[in-house]
């Protein structure tokens, strides 16, 4: 909250518009096209060698808030290669009385022979956040993705639990023209069971506070499936393999426990590759 | 009120003797057992109230809602019917609805028959078809879907069939909610947090004895 704002002034809505084109020259993966509105940036640090190159994406508005839309599109040309990471978490603050949800959208589209990784930092939601969430991958039918997304519900070093609120995230992911994955998260919402309630359920997730997915949608990830089942050994998590896919889910009663079997989980199917600088620390 | 024909086919459709295989699965539930998770009645109750609410008894009951609707209209139930098959968020859970859905149309065949596909779309373009009300028909199904996974508990954990039955009896007021729920819900609303659950189905790929298909 800036130091300017008072009760009786309008809420400042951040809008942010985000479109990154990336393009494969020789052995590098370049800029071809960039457009930034609003809150959204992209930086793109030096290209590594190889052909990957890696992609900051920056909210400046200091967190998402009620009514915030955010819009990203990112187009990898054939054979480009790229690591879209955030530099850090991205807390979702409580939404003031009859705000409208946070909408962040995000569109990946991948050409043939590309590679791209979706490695944000994790989402922090405060009690009483209001987010509504998208990731929309289109992939040529020889490319490969890799993501991550980790969720923490509540400031838990704080003791804090998310009470009310609404949380909706879906990806979706369309392979070659046909979708091969829907994965839809909701918490929460009007009428709904308290999100701290729902998650103290046995069957959802009992009492965990933190949650990741991880996808990797490529021609060697039904195969990986033995080792990333074990680098998830310990964790309370689970791994399934089908349609040329890889899905795990992953539970931790924190944020740092979740993002070490995330790490884990990233390496094993990242080979010899280090991860990004933002996941070193 | 419904149609004295409309229950004749629910009777059939959604009999246990329907030869849909739906005892062959357990939806995770044999993992949840053998972790401990579901250990009596109460735990049962639990787990099962959070996927009709929070999983794929929600999800399913959108999913045949669109179904129902779109059951003269080919190319919308294909997309509703690719829809469905990327829902399932394990490849046990997959195999579980399009296995049943598979043997549900060719069960269908003396009243028509149906597109295969998803259970719930299978399902749902049949009783659209027909002319059974969309409201009996997300309940019929439920119904069948709950009966199935309480079938499965009492024979892993288990429970005495009288147990059985009280949880089944109890587990109604679920699934009106699931139905009321669901009422209006465009795919859009399509989504869960049954996130133990469905861990529960990815570990019971490498369960070491299995009596179940998911």
């Amino acid at each position: 909250m800036s130091a300017a704002a008072s009760p009786s002034e309008p809420l400042q809505r951040a809008r942010g518009l985000l479109r990154v084109g990336l393009a494969r020259r020789d052995e590098r993966t370049v800029l071809a096209r960039l457009r930034q509105e609003g809150c959204l940036k992209a930086r793109m640090p030096r290209p590594d060698p190889g052909g990957w190159t890696e992609i900051v994406t920056m909210n400046s508005s200091g967190g998402i808030a009620g009514g915030d839309v955010l819009d990203s599109a990112i187009t990898l040309g054939p054979g480009a290669r790229a690591s879209l990471v955030t530099p850090a978490a991205e807390r979702v603050y409580r939404a003031p009385p009859g705000s409208a949800a946070a909408a962040l959208a995000t569109t990946i589209t991948l050409g043939a022979g590309g590679a791209v990784e979706w490695l944000p930092q994790e989402t922090i939601l405060f009690d009483g956040a209001l987010l509504q969430r998208r990731l929309s991958v289109r992939m040529a039918a020889d490319s490969s993705f890799l993501g991550a997304e980790q969720v923490i519900f509540g400031r838990t070093a704080r003791g804090e639990q998310v009470r009310s609120g609404s949380f909706t995230d879906s990806v979706r992911i369309i392979r070659d023209a046909r979708l091969v994955l829907h994965d839809a998260i909701r918490l929460g919402g009007a009428g709904g069971e308290p999100i701290a309630e729902l998650l103290a359920r046995p069957a959802v997730a009992a009492g965990a506070a933190a949650l990741a997915t991880l996808w990797f949608v490529a021609a060697e990830a039904e195969a990986a499936v033995g080792l990333l089942r074990a680098a998830l050994d310990g964790a309370e998590a689970g791994v399934s393999a089908w349609d040329g896919m890889l899905v795990a889910r992953i539970l931790a009663p924190d944020g740092a426990a979740l993002r070490r079997a995330v790490i884990a989980g990233l390496q094993a199917l990242r080979g010899q590759r280090t991860l990004p600088r933002v996941w070193q620390c | 009120m419904i149609a004295p024909r409309a229950l004749l086919h629910l009777l059939a459709w959604f009999s246990p003797g329907f030869p849909t295989g739906g005892f062959a699965y357990s939806h995770g539930l044999e993992w949840a057992v053998a972790a401990g998770d579901v250990a009596d009645e109460t735990g049962l109750l639990a787990w099962i109230e959070a996927i009709l609410l929070h999983g794929a008894g929600r999800s399913d009951a959108i999913l045949l809602r669109a179904a129902h609707a779109a059951a003269d209209d080919a190319a919308t139930l294909a997309d509703i019917a690719e829809l469905a098959r990327a829902v399932a968020p394990t490849r046990e859970r997959q195999m579980e609805t399009l296995a049943q859905g598979t043997a549900f149309a060719a069960a269908a065949v003396p009243w028509g028959g149906t597109r295969a596909g998803a259970y719930p779309v299978a399902a749902g373009a049949l009783m659209g078809r027909e002319g059974i009300d969309a409201e009996h028909a997300v309940l019929a199904y439920l119904h069948g879907f709950t009966a199935n996974l309480v079938s499965a508990a009492v024979r892993l954990i288990p429970l005495g069939q009288s147990a059985g039955l009280r949880v089944l009896a109890t587990l109604e007021a679920s699934i009106l909610a699931a139905a009321e729920g669901t009422r209006g819900a465009p795919l859009d609303a399509l989504g869960g947090a049954c996130f133990r659950s469905d861990i529960a189905a990815m570990r019971h790929e490498t369960q070491y004895t299995r009596l179940f298909r998911s």
